[in-house]
């Protein structure tokens, strides 16, 4: 049981102090510069992915921005919206409140989050 | 409920018994059975009413579904059961959400019941029932056309059809206007054995009016009354419809008259199949005066019966009456997805205008997140094929009216998704023209349409399209989207050329270099480099580089292509240089990569960083701590030094001389406070850096010395040092002098939590908890780290047994509220007894858990080990408990996964047959979780067996966890055989489990025997795959522990097992082994685990603490060339040994004359001194010494002598300390050299004033006893009784340690001024206690009132403990207060008097 719970908190670790925003609902005709474009006003963004279905050549309207600090991340959680090319983004900060807002809204969230390696 | 009762009960009486260890069985079968069971009994009397009613409900659902499936064998029921129940719900949602179902939906549903085998009769139903006017969006000939599949498909598949399926096709024949024979229908239906019923005549009736067949109509009708079947409505409304498509307006009229002839009141189906008549006619006039007619009846029309006659009109070709009939509908909510279907129909019948017309007029409010309602109708409009043109100019109306924020885009998306390119086009020219960007990425989904199909000339067409549009094509869209097409990059170039399509060379190269790249060809990569002669710049290629690296193990091509990188002018050799851009490639390919690629690499890494050291290639030192970050949060922190080699020393160097040494900051304190100004700032700096170096003696030291001018942030750091020093007593001290200092300062969460540890750790309880008391007064933040940290600290305690500590602080943590009670957090409380082997405290321990915080940790745990020892009572106690608290079905799947998990298989199959058990998914994935954690490959074997015929169990979902943990052990095989395991089964297993299936195939160079579902997504291709097998693992674990618990000789023993297996651990096992066989003082062990490791691990090394210890344990048994060339490995390792290490051989070397080594290891250091925490002064002590003992008395002599009068002094005089050296002299009885030395610091004092060698000489001799020697020194030497600090501090030190009082005692007898000293006096009062030396202490006294001195609390407070604990009266008050009261006192009063 100790083992299991020492495991648990390692992942725990990793996903804290990673500046990492998660964006959902990107607008298909924004791809990662565009977001990179948007981001930047709240702060370095050191690496911004938007993976494309290769299946489809479409991107699956979420992505990962990579802020180089805490900071700057809390600046951009700060504003409630982001419009990128005219499109309505909102933000939230945690996992309940993103999973709530997914069924209830159809704006774009965004929440800290880990990107996958 | 009551089987779940019966088995149970059955299973711990009688069933158990044959299995369960001797001493249980014997147990069951004697007296304390019938007892047990009468317990169980009494304990469940509750429950089994409320377990009875849900057990019954239970069986009249099944009884329900078995009605509806007959035919079907009962094994299989049961899925069909939850498979169709999850069809009905996904068509159900959608009709009920829209109103109608999506083809691909309709599809799916369809495709998944023929997949399943046998469909049943309600399936079939069902999918028959979706293919009329939910489909909107089809043709009416397409739906019909599907319901003929679905009918044709499903019949072969064996599904038995009835009167109800004929009627639905009937049905979805009249909304789709499907002209059909009913005659032939009929004689259909009479081949099917099926007779018709009512509903079936009145749909025949039905048809034949809507082809305007009355005769046809007639005869069904006739057929009816002579089988006396009623006439309703309906009939009347079809014969309606039947008159005016046949022509005849007034014999449709007439019905209505017919009908209340007949008795039955025309309703609104009447009405609207009479308005729909007129409508068809284009008849206005008639179709309002009817409305009209109805309006005033007490009958309504709906918004849906309206929007009928609009499709009417617009069919029959009238649009122009849309608005009339549209001014009449209200728009009420419900029907906005009846609207949206008659837009969608219209737009499907080509009727796109009229449709527009509709959607214009909804009233949808124009603010709302619906903003884009336009969507649908555009996306539809793209499926039919509307003339581009017209669909632009549709986009524009939308934008106009508000219902579509961006429709241009929106219906590009569409066209693209469609793959309509021409459409595509003119919408993207329509947005240029409007100002929007065309981006590359919307050429992809046309181009992966053309990947698909590899049609190389419609790619070429996109790629034109692109050009056109002024688009460049990027890397991506050529790697991902262009390259897939062709066999190879050259053919693309030739096309491309052939069909005259433009291209960028330079990013075309550079897509070329990506793809082979992703494809791991880095032998391509690197001869591309060297070859090249396009102006690339580095930032282009890292990318590439970077995936290319992960992509191959070729560690040799990886240092080549760095090499080239660092050394070839073109590529990084621009401003700021090869050593910044490869430095930050380095960090970019580590942060790259995930920690356990990391992990799974390091061997890989290391090689790759050795190799850069050969080649000279080096990094800035800020980079390297990046990547020393990186590495450290991937938990490799072992290869923190491989790349440490890599950094660039000269720069490091004149950064390093920039800071001020931490002896500059002393002197420059002392200065200052000589000069009596503020101290704070220089204070808190040398503390930082003190405890930065860890240096723990000499930063309280300093802190003593000026405590007055201490700041919060010192004493933090500080209280953080001396915990991480485990050194409790003097950060309790410090923390409360802190506390005084500003009680409203707080520490941060960290600081607090490891003074809690460190407090606990020595028992400090009550201060522990006070300190969490005060993280609940200061409001501390409480992280999810936090919660964690309290976990390991009541673990901790836990294991080393310390019920006290695990109580009180885990009570206090949790009536705090610091922390919720949860099964991690309060789980120590449980482990606790569990290490004790304490069963019964220990279950009693996990209940009373779960009364007072509803949670019950370890019970898993507590059950295995109940089971493993047989203890029936206690299991019965337990299991009584969680029936009673968490329900039966808890229960039970507590005792399975407790009998799985102690390998009792029949045990645990009888209780997963249990009847009424169903699937608990998060429980079972909890088991599957902590299987595959643990490596037990067996124990999830038999758990994925045992739950096959569980109720509700989500198969493929268990063969996902079993197949993880196979591909963790490499195991095709086993995988293997798990893919014909589902087959047999009849799973349909899910994409992820044929990918994960497919990767450990493919890991094993095995053939993948399916089709791989493609991930959209790039995965990780190569991830680790050579996992420690379980033996390995145990053995190291056991290993570990043993290290944990200092078990020295079973940890060799457990070394020497393995060894004999032939089994390899990890770097750190062995670094550990080593370490503690040191510690132990066991050399000749640790170096046979040493010479072990190196040859079986490559790089292997020992860790800078091994190394330090490994020194001290060779310096101890006389190995000094040994410990050498041990310091001289560790120091090309760029470890920092310990500064014990270090002078303990220097000083081993200077008692053997051997100045050169000594020297050596001078030149070794040099540099390191600061680090290491070496005073310039050990080597120059130890140096001199060598010399003495070699008889080279004159040369040390001359160069201490040197050192302290030339110009540039490297040691201030002050700190010219060569108390060590003399020591040594007069302990050695180096007469002739101590004659030298005491000229030499004569000479000093005398002509050149530094007196601080003389003194120290001084104090030597007075120190061994030698005073006499002292004594005359002193009268030759007057001024070292003016040397008072040296003198004082040479007192407090002395008064330290016990058995000092005779020297202290002799030193004050030659410098008897010295008395007047507080500090000297209270030093020898302190050393008199120490000695227990009462009539001295007392003559101190007298002496010291004699001479009026005031003496302080502290002293007489000592004082009168001596005197009391010698039974002699105190000739004064004792002060009450405690020692500690009045040192603090003390200071205090010293601060003020600053």
């Amino acid at each position: 049981m100790a083992a299991s719970a020492a495991r648990g908190a390692m992942a725990l670790r990793t996903n804290i102090g990673r500046p990492v925003a998660f964006v959902r609902k990107i607008p298909w005709t924004a791809a990662s510069s565009e977001l990179r474009e948007h981001f930047a006003q709240f702060g370095h963004v050191r690496k911004c992915t938007v993976p494309f279905d290769k299946e489809t050549g479409f991107h699956k309207g979420m992505g990962w921005i990579h802020f180089s600090s805490e900071e700057e991340l809390h600046n951009a959680l700060q504003q409630e919206n982001h419009v990128i090319d005219g499109v309505k983004e909102s933000w939230f900060r945690t996992e309940t409140e993103e999973r709530f807002r997914r069924k209830n809204s159809q704006a774009v969230s965004l929440a800290r989050s880990t990107p996958p390696k | 409920m009551a089987a779940l009762l019966r088995s149970a009960r059955w299973l711990l009486r009688a069933t158990a018994a044959p299995y369960l260890p001797l001493s249980l069985r014997l147990l069951a079968g004697g007296p304390g059975r019938p007892h047990a069971a009468l317990c169980l009994r009494a304990a469940r009397a509750r429950p089994v009413a409320g377990g009875l009613l849900s057990q019954a409900r239970l069986h009249s659902i099944a009884a329900e579904k078995k009605n509806d499936l007959q035919e079907e064998p009962t094994s299989s029921h049961r899925r069909n059961a939850s498979q169709f129940d999850w069809a009905l719900m996904r068509l159900d949602n959608s009709v009920r959400r829209t109103g109608r179902i999506p083809k691909t939906l309709l599809q799916k549903v369809f495709d998944n019941t023929c997949h399943s085998g046998s469909p049943g009769g309600n399936q079939a139903l069902l999918l028959l029932r979706s293919c009329g006017s939910l489909l909107p969006e089809l043709k009416l000939s397409e739906r019909t056309e599907f319901a003929h599949k679905i009918w044709d498909e499903l019949q072969k598949l064996g599904t038995v059809y009835d009167v109800s399926h004929y009627n639905a096709l009937l049905k979805v024949y009249l909304q789709n206007e499907h002209k059909f024979s009913p005659t032939d229908f009929l004689a259909k239906m009479e081949k099917g054995n099926v007779q018709p019923n009512r509903v079936t005549y009145q749909r025949l009736i039905a048809a034949y009016c809507n082809m305007g067949d009355i005769e046809g109509a007639s005869t069904i009708l006739g057929f009816m009354k002579t089988k006396d079947l009623p006439v309703t409505e309906a009939v009347f409304s079809a014969l309606v419809t039947g008159h005016a498509r046949s022509g005849d307006m007034e014999n449709a009229e007439n019905i209505l008259t017919v009908m209340k002839e007949a008795g039955i009141e025309p309703g609104p189906d009447t009405y609207l199949a009479l308005l729909n008549a007129y409508a068809e006619k284009g008849d206005i006039d008639h179709v309002k005066q009817t409305l009209e007619k109805v309006e005033k009846s007490d009958l309504y029309l709906m918004d849906r019966d309206l929007l009928q006659i609009i499709l009417s009109f617009s069919k029959a070709g009238y649009p122009q009456y849309v608005p009339e009939i549209l001014e009449k509908i209200t728009y009420e909510r419900r029907y906005i997805p009846d609207t949206m279907n008659l837009i969608l129909l219209l737009v499907t019948e080509k009727l796109e205008d009229t449709a527009l017309q509709i959607l214009l007029a909804c009233p949808i409010s124009r603010e709302s997140s619906l903003n884009d309602f336009g969507s649908f109708f555009l996306r539809h409009c793209v499926t039919v094929n509307t003339p581009p043109e017209q669909l632009r100019d549709y986009c524009k109306k939308l934008k106009e009216a508000q219902l579509h924020t961006s429709p241009l885009q929106f219906t590009l998306q569409c066209a693209l998704v469609a793959q309509k390119f021409d459409l595509a086009k003119v919408l993207m020219k329509a947005l240029k023209e409007e100002g929007f960007p065309i981006r590359t990425h919307y050429f992809w989904p046309l181009l992966v349409g053309h990947q698909k199909e590899k049609n190389v000339q419609g790619i070429v067409e996109v790629l034109k399209g692109m050009h056109e549009m002024g688009v460049t094509p990027d890397q991506e869209t050529y790697v991902n989207y262009v390259f897939p097409s062709f066999d190879s990059i050259e053919s693309v170039r030739a096309v491309l050329q052939e069909n005259g399509c433009p291209h960028d060379d330079n990013v075309f190269s550079q897509a070329e270099l990506r793809s082979k790249a992703v494809n791991g060809n880095l032998d391509y990569i690197l001869s591309f480099m060297e070859s090249n002669t396009l102006p690339f710049s580095f930032a282009s290629l890292r990318g590439s580089l970077i995936l290319g690296f992960r992509r191959s193990m070729n560690i040799n091509l990886w240092s080549k292509i760095t090499e080239l990188l660092y050394k070839d002018g073109r590529y990084c050799q621009e401003p700021p240089g090869p050593t910044e851009a490869v430095g930050y490639f380095l960090y970019n390919l580590i942060d790259s990569m995930s920690d356990s690629e990391v992990q799974a690499k390091e061997e890989h890494l290391r090689q790759y960083f050795h190799q850069l050291k050969e080649m000279n290639v080096k990094i800035p030192e800020n980079i390297y701590r990046g990547i020393r970050n990186l590495l450290d949060s991937y938990h490799v922190p072992e290869l923190i030094k491989d790349v440490n080699i890599l950094v660039e020393r000269e720069k490091t160097d004149s950064r390093k001389t920039s800071k001020p040494s931490s002896s500059d900051l002393e002197s420059k304190l002392e200065k200052l406070k000589a000069e009596n100004q503020p101290i704070g700032d220089i204070l808190k700096q040398l503390i930082l850096m003190l405890c930065s170096e860890e240096n723990m003696q000499k930063a309280l030291e300093l802190k003593a010395k000026y405590e007055s001018d201490m700041v919060v942030g010192g004493y933090a750091a500080l209280i953080n040092l001396c915990c991480r020093h485990d050194n409790a007593e003097d950060a309790l001290n410090l923390k409360r002098e802190f506390d005084r200092l500003d009680s409203s300062a707080v520490l941060d969460t960290g600081k607090y939590v490891r003074l809690v540890k460190v407090l606990g750790k020595h028992g400090k309880l009550q201060d522990a908890i006070n300190i969490l008391k005060e993280m609940k007064e200061k409001d501390v933040l409480i992280k999810d780290a936090t919660v964690l940290s309290f976990f390991h600290i009541l673990n901790g305690a836990a294991l080393r047994g310390e019920t006290e500590t695990v109580k009180q602080l885990h009570e206090a943590i949790v009536t705090l509220g610091l922390a919720k009670p949860s099964t991690t957090l309060s789980s120590p409380l449980v482990t606790l007894y569990l290490e004790k082997d304490d069963l019964p405290a220990a279950l009693e321990s996990t209940i009373d858990c779960y009364e007072k915080y509803k949670i019950l940790p370890r019970i898993h745990d507590v059950l295995c080990k109940l089971i493993e020892k047989g203890e029936t009572e206690l299991i019965q106690k337990a299991m009584d408990f969680v029936s009673q608290e968490q329900g039966e079905m808890t229960m039970l799947y507590d005792l399975f996964f407790a009998f799985l998990q102690t390998g009792n298989y029949k045990e645990a199959k009888k209780i997963i047959e249990t009847p009424g058990i169903r699937a608990r998914p998060t429980r079972l994935q909890w088991f599957c979780d902590r299987c595959i954690a643990n490596n037990q490959v067996e124990t999830l074997e038999k758990l994925v067996e045992l739950t096959q015929k569980l109720f509700e169990c989500d198969r493929d979902q268990l063969y996902y966890s079993l197949l993880k943990l196979y591909k963790v052990n490499g195991d095709w095989q086993k995988a293997d055989a798990v893919w014909n395991k589902m087959q047999e089964e009849n799973i349909i297993p899910r994409e992820k489990t044929l990918r994960l299936l497919a990767e450990i195939l493919r890991n094993n160079n095995q053939d993948v025997p399916f089709d791989v579902p493609e991930l959209w997504y790039e995965e990780e291709k190569d991830s680790p795959t050579s996992l420690p097998s379980p033996v390995e693992v145990n053995l190291q674990k056991e290993l570990l522990n043993a290290c944990r618990t200092r078990r020295n000789k079973d940890a060799f023993n457990i070394f020497l097992t393995a060894k004999k297996q032939n089994i390899v651990f990890d770097n750190e096992a062995y670094a550990r082994l080593i370490n503690l066989l040191l510690m132990k003082d066991n050399s000749t062990q640790a170096m046979q685990v040493k010479d072990f490791a190196e040859t079986h691990i490559k790089g292997f090394t020992l860790n800078d603490a091994a190394n330090s210890l490994l020194i001290i344990t060779q310096v101890r048994r006389d190995y000094l060339k040994d410990a050498l060339t041990t310091l001289k490995t560790a120091l090309d390792l760029d470890q920092i040994p310990s500064r014990l290490a270090v002078t303990r051989l220097i000083q081993a070397c200077a008692l053997k004359g051997d100045t050169e080594s000594v020297q050596d290891i001078q030149k070794l250091v040099n540099g390191l001194e600061d680090s290491i925490g070496l005073s310039r002064m050990v080597f120059i002590n130890n140096i001199a010494l060598a010399q003495i003992k070699n008889n080279n008395i004159d040369v040390a002599i001359e160069s201490i002598e040197n050192m302290l009068t030339s110009e540039n002094q490297t040691v201030d005089p002050q700190y010219f300390g060569l108390a060590y050296l003399f020591r040594k002299v007069i302990e050695g009885q180096l007469e002739p050299a101590l004659e030298k030395i005491s000229i030499m610091v004569e000479r000093l004092a005398n002509q050149f004033a530094v007196y601080k060698p003389v003194t120290d000489l001084f104090l030597q001799l007075v120190d061994s006893g030698k005073v006499d020697d002292a004594r005359a020194l002193l009268q030759r030497c007057g001024a070292i009784a003016e040397q008072i600090p040296i003198l004082l501090v040479f007192c407090i030190r002395n008064s330290q340690r016990s058995g000092k009082a005779p020297v202290m005692k002799s030193l004050l007898e030659l410098i008897p001024e010295l008395i007047d000293k507080e500090e000297a006096y209270s030093c020898l009062m302190k050393s008199y206690v120490f000695d227990s030396d009462v009539a001295s202490a007392k003559a101190l006294y007298e002496s010291l009132t004699a001479k009026n001195v005031k003496l302080n609390d502290l002293f007489l407070k000592r004082y009168a403990v001596l005197l009391k604990n010698a039974g002699e009266s105190v000739p004064f008050t004792e002060p009450p207060e405690s020692f500690e009261f009045y040192a603090k006192q003390l200071k205090e009063s010293k601060e003020t008097h600053l």
